[in-house]
């Protein structure tokens, strides 16, 4: 936990007064979540609650009705392209992988786009950031439809890397993935957390996920977000929050809790 | 989004490091990255030949990413001692120097004359295999409508009156359009030509029965497959992919009964009309060419036709469609319900079955012409 202890404590992005409308439906109204250098933040909330909502506008895909994304102070909107690509980087549900391209391919794409490393070299760096996804080479000039579940979350991880981004968007980084393959992606995001100091939005229903590898959840209920760490969130007497933290699938993921954060 | 694209060169604010030191006792100052990364090469040139006893010292290094640290890694590999590693610095060089990094494997290439041939046989294979898919779904869907029309309780009223409104009634002003354009581009052509011998009113002949016997159900045909084929692959493929003719068929449900009889019935009752409004509109096009060219009223021109055409045109015409809307019809089922899990194979299919449904029309029509002629029709 070095990189993650000692850089904390410095807001990396920060969302202000965030509304999002859909008709007259209202997904947020106000939202503000402050973001912090190296740490392993988590968005839950129920299904149509609006997470992935957030996320696409915590990553400038979406334009808020109200308010504003800052990251390291500056709009997102106004952020150049070169400049976004190398801050941000998106694990999206379904990886998102380019099907035309393998996935050798897939993680040169940014690198080509935005830098001007020589081209045995992006080969290189494609190899590396396979290692580092805990990937094969041989996985390196398959193409995404020949991969399983858990290979193209790795693969998108892969790519989401490509440029070794400041902050790493995740959305359900484990889900349709069995258990011994979900415990691998915590694993890596720990990892990569650890020795990387990137910072980790992972919008998530996995209770295992949230409780064993978060530094703090960020909750959407009623239209905005409680943010605290997992032991405060148990104390809520909010009835949502309490229902979640306390319902019979979270006794699993708290004694995974116990057992990851005991040793 | 817009986001305004930026070249990485020519910034003043663009990241650098310098090696500073002689002979084997190096530091490297500034930024390490994939931006860097050429000049970091370039500042260590001379070290290119691996020697021992070289030291590099990282101490003023500000930041570092993962290919900084790959870099880094491959000069600890010649025997470079790394030291003064900053603590920030040091787990992610740790773990880069850690992995297990193979080179990525080469593709096996194939020479260019041995993948021609291995074209060719592809290509013939998957031919042959196409006709014997058609054959045996365009039997199966012959088979499935038959017993429909056996057993009409079986039918699905309410579907084939959608698929009706949807590929009949909808398509009737391009198809009109199309009819009166295609009958002008003829008018055209005939008055041109037979000009030279005179015989200029001949052209009326050209243009109503090239109309009736072949144009207007050629064209009608063509736009449907066009039209009503690509949607009838893509409704089925869309559905396929979703799982909802897995359901129907746990449900007891037969998909050939379900989802490809009433199309099929729906466009053998639709094309015909279709291609029945795409005579009159021909003709009217005619009409308006006679007027143009010929200096032919509209009344002389109705008062001529019968002279030239004869009900054989009219339904060696007619005849032919309800044939190539049964074709179109199953062809576009057929790679409907070929489709695969993913998304791009709707794609594929829906492009196969518009190519096999136009093909397999122009084929017939040949047939057909060669049949007509023979019989002296």
């Amino acid at each position: 936990m070095t990189a993650r202890t000692m850089t904390k404590a410095k807001t990396i992005l920060s969302a202000r007064g965030i509304s999002n409308r859909f008709g007259h439906q209202v997904v947020h109204d106000n939202l503000s979540l402050d973001i912090m250098r190296g740490e392993i933040i988590g968005i839950a909330g129920g299904s149509g609650s609006g997470k992935s909502v957030l996320l696409r506008t915590l990553v400038g895909l979406h334009e808020p009705d109200a308010g504003e994304i800052l990251i390291n102070g500056k709009a997102v909107q106004s952020i150049g392209a070169d400049e976004i690509a190398s801050l941000i980087g998106v694990l999206f549900q379904q990886g998102a992988l380019f099907s035309s391209l393998t996935v050798a391919q897939n993680i040169i794409v940014p690198m080509r786009e935005h830098s001007a490393v020589a081209t045995d070299e992006q080969e290189r760096i494609a190899a590396m950031k396979l290692a580092l996804a805990g990937l094969p080479a041989e996985a390196g000039i398959k193409f995404p439809a020949a991969l399983s579940g858990g290979m193209v979350k790795r693969a998108a991880f892969a790519r989401a890397l490509a440029l070794d981004p400041k902050i790493l968007f995740l959305d359900e980084p484990t889900s349709d993935l069995d258990p011994i393959a979900a415990s691998g992606i915590d694993a890596l995001i720990r990892q990569l957390n650890d020795s990387l100091g990137v910072t980790v939005v992972i919008v998530t229903h996995d209770l295992t996920t949230l409780f064993t590898i978060c530094d703090r959840i960020a909750v959407l209920v009623d239209r905005n977000v409680t943010v605290a760490t997992v032991e405060k969130l148990m104390k809520s007497d909010h009835p949502w929050i309490h229902e979640f933290f306390h319902g019979p699938r979270a006794e699993g993921a708290m004694k995974a809790r116990k057992a990851s954060h005991g040793k | 989004m817009p986001r305004n694209p930026q070249k990485p060169s020519a910034d003043p604010t663009r990241p650098t490091v310098l090696a500073q030191g002689d002979g084997n006792a190096l530091a490297l100052d500034g930024e390490l990255g994939i931006a860097t990364l050429a000049d970091a090469r370039s500042a260590l040139k001379h070290w290119s030949k691996p020697e021992h006893g070289r030291t590099l010292d990282l101490s003023g290094l500000r930041s570092l990413d993962t290919p900084g640290a790959l870099f880094l890694r491959d000069l600890r590999l010649q025997g470079v001692s790394l030291t003064g590693v900053r603590a920030e610095h040091k787990s992610l060089l740790d773990l880069i120097c850690g992995l297990d990094l193979v080179p990525l494997p080469k593709v096996p290439s194939v020479g260019r004359w041995r993948q021609l041939v291995v074209q060719i046989g592809k290509g013939g294979h998957d031919v042959a295999r196409a006709a014997v898919d058609v054959t045996t779904f365009v039997g199966r869907t012959a088979s499935w409508t038959l017993r429909g029309l056996v057993h009409p309780a079986s039918l699905r009223p309410g579907s084939i009156s959608r698929h009706v409104a949807e590929t009949g009634i909808q398509a009737l002003p391009i198809i009109g359009l199309m009819a009166v354009m295609i009958a002008v581009v003829i008018g055209y052509q005939g008055v041109a030509q037979l000009r030279r011998f005179g015989g200029e009113d001949f052209t009326i002949n050209l243009v109503a029965v090239s109309v009736l016997r072949e144009m207007a159900v050629i064209i009608t045909a063509i736009m449907v497959a066009g039209r009503s084929g690509s949607a009838f692959t893509a409704e089925i493929g869309v559905m396929k992919t979703r799982q909802e003719v897995d359901a129907l068929q746990v449900m007891g449900m037969e998909p050939m009964q379900v989802l490809v009889v009433p199309r099929v019935i729906a466009l053998v009752i639709t094309l015909p009309l279709l291609t029945f409004f795409a005579d009159i509109m021909g003709l009217l096009g005619g009409a308006v060419i006679s007027q143009f060219l010929l200096d032919m009223s509209p009344t002389q021109y109705l008062a001529r036709l019968p002279q030239v055409v004869d009900g054989s045109d009219f339904f060696v015409g007619l005849f032919k469609a309800p044939v190539f809307a049964f074709f179109i019809a199953s062809i576009a089922c057929m790679h409907g319900l070929k489709v695969t899990g993913s998304a791009e194979s709707v794609g594929r299919e829906t492009t196969r079955a518009v190519v096999k449904a136009i093909f397999l029309v122009l084929a017939l029509d040949a047939m057909f012409s060669i049949v007509f002629e023979k019989m002296g029709i």
